[in-house]
């Protein structure tokens, strides 16, 4: 059974005003425990709207969102306890630090929860663990960390709460590359002990090219399409429309078959790249 | 002659701390551009404001055009010649309407109003936004936005316009865009220092500098500065795809006859390698 099942869901900002805009509109898709997903679209296109209707940050104004078979608004009252089950990062989610120590800000969440002081000790320890922060840093004021270790720590506090979807928007923007590829290793490193749903927002191909098992597309509100990376990314003109792009190395690939050679669909990486190359060297023996 | 000239610059935020700038001596050619990399915490935002006189060097000197950055006398003078174009479009745009905001710059400078209609204008056709210039800037997107802020430092008619990771906030079309309109203002004669994290965006500099712990690590051309692979890997930056793959199939016995940059010239390059 899927996770998450969004039915004909559809957000309108400012109804009844001049400024009426349908951000998200009918929009339905399941996601599978344990998915991996990413989600592209221009800017506006209505992601980070229909992230936050995940977690009841933003209550739909059409359709549902249903988690575990159950409507998030079912009863709105108990919204509150869809955000320890779906946890949000935001964009440059170190400005949402705020507690004295990173040890404090860490353990905002799970103390909120209701956990005792001892599991609130395991889960902020752990959390630091799995973003690689060091036990000494968490008795550190937040503000004194560097910029990446902020963000690292922004992020343990939304991952010691456990969740069983974790939403992230953007969360390597800013960063230098070597520090986007730890990030993205430590997110995955989580998903892969945890098991949990992971949704990832990103403006760069080449990052969900090489994580996500499926994609969404999102255009103007609406869901252009869902499907494993190969078959999204084999799509170059139809992204070209939407103001995306496919990853380097998958155009390359894509103009050479274009040109006869005989490589596989959808190459997403260098490494694939690479091996399918050599492969065809050494087949005809120039290798 | 240099239009920048950057001598033995140290720099640091306070007393204890270590020097973000350590012994910086660099030159930049009027007319010419200059990509800037490195990873978080190297200084190169550092290098960037003390360009425009926004950061002064603790020991050391910056000249731009001839004029020293340390002489207040002088600085209204090397802001107006020296723009400063950030990160994020929001935090740079004034007014409500887009030509208004283009116009900021100018009337601050106290240029005259028929004069302020013409760079406004001809501002706005530079970045391709003419046609939004009655527009409110809150519709826009992300590139377009970036590009309203490039007018306004444009209509300000600088020689140099220092760019600090214009397209870190932008979708793939928006980082085009800006990226266009950055090519253009270079063909236009206008020096450029592009700090970016995008190596795709740095190859199309005539020359970078990687910065490391407050030094220069090493410059060149972008083709010099790209082959070095594995030196680019080890200070935390990368190489764009296409390098890459040329770099690990040179490594596997594979012979180029020259180290590609970009998607279309790797794909030359492979055609000629399998024939």
């Amino acid at each position: 059974m899927s996770l998450i099942e969004v039915k004909n869901l559809g957000f309108t900002y400012g109804v009844g005003t001049p400024f009426e805009k349908k951000a998200v509109d009918n929009l339905s898709l399941s996601i599978n425990e344990g998915e991996v997903v990413g989600l592209i679209g221009h800017t506006g296109s209505g992601k980070s709207t229909f992230a936050q209707m995940l977690n009841g940050l933003i209550k739909p104004t059409e359709g549902q969102v249903l988690i575990d078979g159950t409507d998030i608004w079912a009863k709105p009252k108990e919204i509150r306890k869809i955000r320890f089950k779906v946890g949000m990062v935001f964009q440059y989610p170190e400005y949402q630090l705020f507690d004295e120590t990173v040890y404090k800000d860490i353990s905002f969440g799970p103390r909120n929860k209701g956990l005792s002081e001892n599991e609130i000790n395991k889960t902020v320890r752990k959390a630091a663990e799995f973003v690689s922060l060091d036990d000494s840093l968490l008795e550190k004021s937040p503000f004194d960390l560097s910029g990446g270790e902020k963000r690292r720590a922004a992020i343990a506090g939304v991952i010691a709460m456990d969740p069983d979807v974790l939403v992230l928007d953007e969360p390597t923007a800013g960063l230098d590359p070597k520090g986007r590829d730890v990030l993205l290793a430590q997110i995955m490193g989580y998903h892969r002990e945890r098991k949990n749903t992971i949704i990832l927002i990103s403006h760069s191909m080449e990052d969900v090219a090489r994580i996500a098992d499926r994609i969404m597309v999102m255009n103007r509100g609406r869901l252009e399409m869902i499907d494993t990376p190969k078959v999204v990314f084999s799509r170059v003109e139809r992204l070209r429309s939407m103001g995306l792009r496919v990853p380097q190395i998958t155009r390359i690939m894509t103009e050479l078959k274009q040109k006869g050679y005989e490589f596989s669909d959808g190459i997403l990486t260098v490494d694939q790249a690479f091996d399918e190359i050599v492969g065809l060297l050494k087949k005809e023996g120039k290798l | 002659m240099s239009f920048i000239s950057a001598e033995n610059v140290k720099f640091s935020y306070d007393e204890q701390n270590r020097n973000v700038l350590d012994d910086v001596s660099l030159k930049i050619k009027k007319g010419e551009f200059v990509a800037l990399l490195g990873h978080n915490g190297c200084g190169k935002s550092t290098m960037a404001k003390m360009l425009n006189a926004m950061l002064l060097p603790e020991w050391g000197v910056v000249y731009v055009d001839n004029m020293d950055t340390s002489d207040e006398k002088l600085t209204y003078e090397i802001r107006s010649n020296v723009g400063l174009v950030l990160q994020n479009p929001d935090n740079q745009l004034v007014a409500g309407v887009i030509e208004e905001d283009v116009a900021f710059g100018p009337e601050n400078l106290g240029v005259e109003p028929q004069e302020i209609r013409r760079r406004v204008d001809d501002a706005l056709k530079a970045v391709g936004m003419y046609e939004y210039r009655t527009h409110a800037p809150h519709k826009l997107s992300g590139g377009q936005k970036q590009r309203v802020a490039i007018a306004g430092i444009l209509a300000m008619e600088p020689s140099c316009i220092v760019f600090d990771e214009p397209t870190a906030m932008l979708d793939p079309n928006g980082r085009e865009e800006v990226m266009k309109a950055i090519q253009s203002l270079h063909d236009k004669g206008i020096t450029i220092v592009l700090i970016t994290h995008y190596m795709n965006e740095a190859v199309l500099a005539d020359r970078v500098i990687v910065m490391d712990k407050g030094r220069i690590l090493t410059q060149g051309k972008p083709r010099d500065v790209f082959s070095e692979v594995p030196v680019l890997k080890r200070h935390r930056l990368d190489v764009p795809q296409a390098t890459e793959l040329a770099y690990r199939l040179i490594g596997a016995g594979v012979r180029f006859t020259d180290m590609p940059l970009n998607a279309e010239e790797c794909v030359k390059l492979l055609e000629e390698v399998l024939g």
